[in-house]
């Protein structure tokens, strides 16, 4: 999946009606070593919608998000079958550079996680890496993702004071800013609000609704009414298992499986 | 049972005495040994520092005695223990006087008693008293003392005097007004005026003492040597050095000439003018006779030596050190016979023991009595001092260590003999009359450059090795190289020492050439494969796990190794040709190339032979340290970096470097502490010549080997012992200013790149 032609496909798609498996899961199976984590998993996210992933702890929904982007490469002794597909491109084709990849899918972590340097840098990061270092870009690129990530306004008077000098939500507001500074097409939510406060949580989940626009977000969280609240479609995970993926409507209203009724109305987590 | 449920254990809440008990035992075990350890760390403190105080004490004086000689007296003598002073008149008659007691005896001298005395001089060293007469002879007196137990269990000194044979001058006419007298044991030589003003005579004798197979030998006249043509001017002040070969003569024109006598004759072979015009008020030959203590108008004093002023220049005098001013009397003078201490005398009646090595002044003060004579004993405890009338005084000196000092362990110190003012550690000699010279800066020096090569080679492959280990190499092989690190860091020095010494500074002395070629080659091998690799196509590297890389890298740097090996004689043979010494023709060796290249030496046993195997010692420390740093970057660091579109490198470079620094840093610091101290590779891969170059191809001796080499030929509270502990000292200040800077400096590092 050559790099421009990525771009160019994707500048042609934000116009064009969003494809329904925009990301396709295709009888996904992930190893730990010897234990299986994910199996035979099929699901397909469509494009510009927010996908929650639910599921009881160690069910796997993690892992499957993780995968999205080849986070689980840096593991070490792990395996997989199956295929998950990008835009019809495969993420296990040889062809495919590991880091063309992770910047075509972002991704925002539990733990808040700034790296010890200023909200600037912070920000521009994704584009010190790619080695541009022109001023008028990364300050455009600064703007634009603080002000999507709603956090501009917070924080313009001190670009270039320490990240840590932040609050655990804006920290975690800067975290999404930094995600998407590099405009990726997929942006992957682990628990984004597990460690902050009520108030910071509704803030993030604003966000997320606001960015849905643009970007193609995949959401694992642990609250139910979180994911009711924000999410466009939701795959229900048990057991590293695939049980039940809907609209969100639907899964929270009417879930066709017995177990996905059990653990939304909270029989069992 | 009902009951038993409802009604508890009452002593439940109750902590068990035996919790309680061995809780305070603990405790006060634990505290007992902090505070051990704290005072073991003082205990060792206060060692050192008593070993080392003494160095930097000046001499105490006190009086010890005092006695009435004869007035008048023209020579003060005192026998080895400081007890009985003897002094001469003229005449036929040498008096004795016990300090202790004030009991005067005289000895008479044979063959003196129609003696007319007109000139006399004392040498100390020989204990000889040579005299002039009226009617122009020479002759000389040897005074010698025995102890002998007495009836008291004490020690009786009991003096004898040898009177030694006359020589009648042939030269020149009139009594003689100076006589000076230098004796080495094998040759001797007397220098004698004739007359006053413009009709004075100089001469100089030269006289042998034949030994025969039993009792005293017989003394022969080698030749009267008539010098006033050599002098162009009066004679004022004659000394003989105790070389027993050579003369100084301060003349009325303010030059001092150096005549040196061998079986040719005598010539002049320098004059110099120490004070322009001026004659010299005093001129005395130091303890070896190489170096004259010259004392000019108002007080002036010198030391002027003999050394070679280049390679292939003669030995002349030249001016070597400046004292303080003393005033304008005339100084008496007395010399060690141990080491270059002197006596001297200001107008006021102050005087002064001066150490013309470091240029010190060891003690100063006054004594009581306008001195006219002074004299120190030949264990350099006492000396004597006494006035025109005969009032003597004796004062104990305790000095034990006259050469050390701030400036003769860290200042340029001119010692005799050397052309220039310099740092040198050289704490033995092969003569008597040898100085100890114990600077501590050519072995600071070594320890630097010991330990700056021995960074220079192992910090880069140790961080390397260490960022490659943490951020790029697979779990598995990861758990195999540290425990083999450390395998490698607990390997005894002494064996690796042992290594560089007889196996590896062999083949490298000549193979330098393959190790610069390797140098070169590999660094840019691996850059080139890394750079080919990166222009391959992704479907052809990502057949390579990542963190796998390395197996198809390590057959082309090993080829590269290989390479650069058995190029080293083909580099030789391009680069390196000289003249070859021994036969002329053209020769491709790096071990002739480089001190003709440079003019520097080529050792076995150098720098590059150190740094490697220091390597072996300071690898594996930094290794591990800053590997556990770099390591224990948190994760969700790496993992939010890697998800934004890092690179591996991207990754060490923006993340793991900075945040690790202060771990890194420690790790270099721990790093340098184990190079700084390092001795048995020090002793065994450096030659220890305690040089000042920072030559790659020659050794150096750092403090610590310095340390572990010559401690075991010290005599315990000897000045070379001591100031062996004050390397320590000096050592130990090195690295305390080192990691208190270093620690400060790693607060800042992590204050910076704190993680919260």
């Amino acid at each position: 999946m050559p790099t421009t032609a990525t771009d160019s496909e994707s500048s042609t798609k934000r116009t064009a009606p969003t494809r329904a498996d925009f990301i396709r899961v295709e009888q996904f199976s992930f190893f730990y070593g010897e234990k299986q984590a994910l199996s035979k998993i099929d699901l397909a996210i469509p494009e510009h919608q927010v996908t929650a992933l639910i599921g009881p702890s160690g069910c796997g929904k993690s892992t499957l998000l993780r995968n999205l982007n080849r986070m689980n490469d840096l593991i070490e002794g792990v395996r997989h079958e199956g295929d998950i597909r990008i835009g019809g491109t495969s993420l296990y084709d040889p062809a495919v550079e590991v880091i063309s990849l992770r910047k075509r899918v972002g991704m925002v972590f539990q733990k808040y996680n700034p790296f010890a340097k200023s909200i600037y840098e912070n920000v521009v990061f994704s584009l010190r890496v790619a080695g541009r270092s022109k001023r008028a870009e990364l300050d455009e690129c600064v703007e634009r993702s603080l002000r999507a990530a709603a956090l501009w306004e917070e924080v313009k008077d001190r670009l270039h004071e320490s990240a840590f000098g932040l609050s655990g939500g804006q920290q975690q507001r800067l975290c999404i800013a930094r995600a998407i500074a590099n405009q990726p097409e997929i942006l992957l939510m682990d628990e984004p609000c597990a460690a902050l406060d009520p108030t910071a949580t509704l803030k993030i989940e604003e966000l997320i609704t606001s960015l849905k626009q643009r970007y193609t977000i995949v959401i694992v969280t642990h609250n139910m009414e979180q994911a009711a609240r924000c999410s466009d479609r939701t795959a229900f995970l048990y057991m590293g298992t695939l049980v039940e993926h809907a609209d969100t409507m639907k899964i929270f209203s009417n879930p066709s499986e017995a177990r996905t009724e059990e653990y939304i109305t909270g029989r069992f987590s | 049972m009902q009951e038993t449920f409802d009604a508890p254990d009452p002593r439940r809440f109750e902590v068990s005495r035996a919790t309680l008990w061995f809780d305070r035992l603990m405790g006060w075990l634990i505290r007992c040994g902090g505070i051990a350890v704290i005072l073991a760390v003082f205990g060792i403190l206060y060692f050192v520092a008593k070993e080392v105080v003494p160095l930097f004490r000046g001499a105490t004086v006190a009086e010890a005695g005092s006695a009435q000689l004869p007035p008048d007296a023209k020579v003060l003598g005192v026998d080895e223990w400081g007890t009985t002073a003897f002094s001469y008149h003229g005449g036929s008659t040498v008096h004795f006087t016990e300090i202790a007691t004030g009991v005067r005896h005289e000895h008479s001298l044979a063959g003196f008693e129609d003696a007319e005395v007109t000139a006399c001089s004392f040498d100390p060293v020989r204990a000889r008293v040579a005299v002039g007469t009226a009617n122009g002879r020479v002759g000389s007196f040897v005074v010698r003392f025995e102890r002998k137990a007495d009836d008291s269990g004490g020690f009786e000194v009991v003096p004898r005097v040898e009177s030694e044979p006359w020589f009648r001058l042939e030269h020149g006419s009139g009594s003689v007004t100076a006589v000076s007298d230098g004796d080495s044991g094998a040759t001797r030589l007397v220098a004698v005026k004739r007359g006053e003003g413009a009709s004075a005579n100089v001469a100089i004798l030269r006289l042998s003492m034949k030994r025969g197979l039993v009792g005293k030998g017989k003394l022969t006249l080698l030749g009267e040597h008539d010098v006033t043509p050599l002098l162009g001017s009066e004679a004022r002040l004659l000394r003989a050095s105790q070389n027993g070969m050579a003369a100084l003569i301060a003349c009325a024109d303010g030059g001092v000439r150096y005549l040196l006598a061998d079986a040719g004759g005598v010539s002049l072979r320098q004059t110099f003018e120490p004070f322009a015009d001026s004659v010299p008020l005093s001129m005395d030959f130091l303890f070896g006779g190489v170096s004259a203590i010259l004392t000019g108008p108002g007080g002036i004093q010198e030391q002027w030596s003999l050394f070679r002023g280049s390679e292939d220049a003669e030995r002349l005098f030249g001016r070597t050190k400046s004292f303080p001013a003393l005033g304008d009397a005339v100084p008496v003078f007395a010399s060690s016979q141990r080491n270059r201490t002197f006596l001297t005398s200001d107008d006021d009646g102050g005087v002064a023991l001066r150490h013309s090595t470091s240029g010190d002044t060891r003690w100063e003060g006054e004594v009581g009595i306008d001195p006219a004579l002074a004299v120190m004993d030949a264990k350099g405890e006492h000396f004597l001092v006494a006035d025109a009338r005969g009032g003597l005084r004796r004062f104990h000196v305790h000095d034990p260590h006259p050469e050390a000092g701030w400036r003769a362990f860290f200042g340029k110190v001119w010692y005799e003999g050397g052309s220039g003012p310099v740092w040198q550690w050289q704490s033995t000699g092969g003569s008597d009359d040898f100085e100890p010279k114990f600077s501590m800066m050519p072995l600071i020096f070594g320890s630097l450059k010991g330990t700056a090569y021995a960074m220079l080679f192992s910090v880069p492959v140790a961080l390397l090795a260490a960022v490659f280990s943490a951020a790029f190499l697979p779990q598995e092989f990861k758990r195999v190289i540290k425990p083999l690190m450390e395998i490698m860091a607990s390997l005894p020095s002494v064996v690796l020492g042992f290594l560089a010494g007889l196996w590896l500074a062999p083949i490298l002395e000549t193979r330098v050439p393959s190790v610069l070629a390797i140098l070169v080659l590999l660094p840019l091998t691996a850059l080139a494969a890394g750079f080919l690799w990166c222009r391959l196509p992704i479907r052809v590297r990502n057949r390579i796990a990542p963190g796998s890389e390395w197996w198809l890298v390590l057959p082309v740097l090993a080829l590269a190794g290989w390479t650069g090996w058995i190029a080293g004689p083909l580099v030789e043979s391009w680069c390196f040709t000289c003249t070859d010494p021994a036969t002329g023709g053209t020769i491709a060796d790096f071990r002739l190339w480089w001190p003709q290249a440079t003019g520097t030496a080529f050792e076995q046993r150098n720098s590059l032979v150190l740094g490697f195997m220091m390597g072996f010692a300071v690898i594996p420390v930094i290794f591990t340290i800053a590997e556990d740093a770099l390591s224990n970057v948190p994760r969700p660091l790496t993992s939010a970096a890697a998800a934004l579109g890092a690179s591996r490198w991207h990754v060490v470079r923006t993340i793991l470097l900075p945040v690790a620094s202060a771990g890194i840093f420690s790790a270099l610091m721990i790093g340098f502490g184990r190079a700084v101290g390092e001795t048995m590779i020090m002793v065994m891969a450096t030659g220890n010549t305690p040089i000042t170059e920072w030559n790659l191809f020659n050794g150096m001796r750092t403090l610590s080997a310095n340390i572990a080499v010559e401690l075991p030929e010290a005599s315990v509270g000897s000045t070379h012992y001591r100031a062996l502990f004050l390397g320590a000292v000096v050592l130990f200040a090195m690295t305390f200013v080192m990691n208190t800077a270093a620690e400060l400096l790693r607060q800042r590092l992590r204050e910076r790149n704190r993680i919260v």
